[in-house]
């Protein structure tokens, strides 16, 4: 096997614990953006295919006899309706455990006039016309209110996809920022090595040569720190799996801080990533500075 | 083969080192160079191999016009160019054997290593090829810079003060080594200092004197 031409580089630590660090955070913007992802989609999945149905208690007196036939006449619509593989109302008890979160429990939610709710499931691939049926349901209930969930779909979109976005932009900058550090090293590496470089360029050698070994000196470098950096962010992702596993709930109501295996598997784009990023940005430096040499 | 035409050399603003430089090697000479110190040979050799461009001038080096040449046509005529540095310039990280080879994987050439092996053998470095050069003394590193500048056995070999650190045993053996490539067609050009190497050669004599090639004395048969 032929020696290397580039001398193995003494101080070059630095440069790699900056692209271990910048790799480290690149893992964590795209494990973010795969957690948002998923989590949006499940969000979305889980409103879509249902529609709610409230029935609003009246503003003074006791909800009476009254609401119940308004229920029962909304069930029949609803059942009535195509495109609905079935309704039905929420008990008392499940509406009770909804508002439990903002307001306890106890004698005075059970006395609260809370709305009855009725569950309606739609058949997967039908689509609804919600303004006819939002009619017909006021036709048979004057106090009901059709809820098919378009309003929050939208803003979790939005939010999915501002997510998603935030995180490529930080990919992207992260990019910037390892292209600068490995042409800063680059250009430093040239003048260390500046005796062999002009003894090459004197001997014949092709400037494609010098190149190749400066880039594949930067490459095997730049590999090696980001896979340390995007490992323990694997490591961390891991560990945060186990922590829900055994029951530790990060931030309540957000998602889960944990990544499938499959989606873990997409880490390992980061090395590779910041590796080709090094490889293209050394070449063309080298390139860029034998243009100068006569 | 290499054609001065009123070659003048200055570093940026300083004097010129170089004057109105103008001869011809014809292929297959062997031609010394001599002059003082300073004189402006190291000069005159950096020209030949392609490490400066000329400040004014004309220069054909391979039938090639080097002003008018594309820079990409460069490396393919600095590879028929035999080098031997007067500080031998070796790669400190390499071995004896990697650094005699570097000319032959420069050109792409596969099997190498008999080759090298061999050189470095008929040099006296057979028990040494895998020494790095901070190992080996002076007149051992100037012998794997010739091996080098040999390997390829290229079209021109220029030398400067290459017995310099040998003993004169070795330093005959070495330019017996420089004698029979010429035999074998090579164009060689030796810078020194040596008086006696110049008197028992038949060879061409050009004398540098502060920049003037001044004095010429015709190679003998």
């Amino acid at each position: 096997m032929s020696a290397r031409i580039l001398p193995r580089e003494a101080g070059a630590a630095p440069m790699d614990v900056v692209i271990a660090i910048m790799a480290f955070l690149a893992a964590l913007a795209l494990g973010a953006s795969l957690i948002a992802d998923r989590a949006a989609e499940g969000w979305r999945s889980g409103l879509a295919g249902h529609v709610t149905v409230q029935i609003l208690p009246p503003a003074t007196g006791a909800p009476g006899p009254a609401l119940d036939a308004e229920t029962a006449s909304a069930l029949a619509v609803l059942r009535a309706t195509p495109g609905i593989a079935h309704a039905a109302p929420v008990s008392q008890a499940d509406t009770e455990k909804l508002v439990e979160p903002w307001l306890g429990k106890g004698a005075l939610v059970e006395d609260l006039p809370l709305p009855r709710l009725i569950d309606a499931e739609i058949v997967p691939g039908e689509s609804l016309d919600v303004a006819t049926l939002s009619q017909k349901l006021k036709a048979a209930a004057p106090d009901s209110a059709l809820d098919d969930h378009a309003h929050w779909i939208a803003r979790l979109k939005a939010l999915s996809t501002t997510l998603i976005w935030s995180a490529y932009a930080v990919l992207a900058l992260i990019a910037v920022a390892t292209a600068a550090t490995v042409a800063f090293a680059t250009r430093a590496g040239l003048q260390a090595h500046h005796d062999i470089v002009t003894l090459l360029h004197q001997m014949g050698a092709q400037s494609g040569f010098i190149a190749r070994a400066f880039e594949r000196h930067y490459f095997l470098s730049v590999l090696g720190a980001s896979l340390v950096g995007a490992s323990i962010a694997a490591v961390l992702f891991i560990v945060a799996r186990g922590l829900e596993f055994a029951g530790v709930e990060a931030v309540p109501f957000l998602p889960p801080v944990d990544l499938k295996p499959m989606e873990l598997l997409w880490l390992v784009t980061v090395p590779f990533a910041s590796g080709l990023i090094a490889l293209a940005t050394a070449r063309l430096s080298v390139l860029a500075a034998l243009r100068n040499i006569y | 083969m290499l054609r001065f035409e009123n070659v003048s050399m200055r570093y940026g603003p300083g004097p010129e080192v170089l004057r109105d430089v103008t001869f011809r090697l014809e292929a297959g000479s062997f031609t010394f160079l001599t002059g003082p110190s300073g004189a402006g040979k190291t000069t005159l050799l950096k020209l030949m191999y392609l490490a400066e461009p000329p400040s004014r001038g004309l220069i054909s080096l391979f039938g090639e016009e080097l002003a008018t040449l594309r820079r990409k046509a460069f490396p393919a005529l600095r590879r028929r160019i035999g080098v031997v540095f007067q500080d031998f310039r070796l790669l400190d990280h390499l071995s004896a054997f990697d650094n005699v080879a570097l000319p032959l994987r420069l050109a792409g050439a596969g099997d190498y290593e008999h080759d090298v092996e061999e050189l470095l053998t008929w040099v006296g470095l057979g028990e040494r090829m895998h020494a790095k050069p901070e190992t080996l003394s002076g007149g051992e590193q100037q012998r794997v810079a010739i091996a080098r500048a040999v390997v390829a056995r290229p079209d021109l070999l220029l030398a400067d003060e290459p017995t310099g650190n040998v003993d004169a045993d070795i330093g005959e053996r070495l330019i017996r080594l420089f004698g029979e490539l010429n035999k074998l067609g090579t164009t060689v050009l030796i810078a020194t200092h040596d008086r006696g190497l110049i008197e028992r050669s038949k060879a061409r004599e050009m004398r540098l004197v502060d920049g003037r090639l001044v004095e010429l004395r015709a190679g003998r048969t």
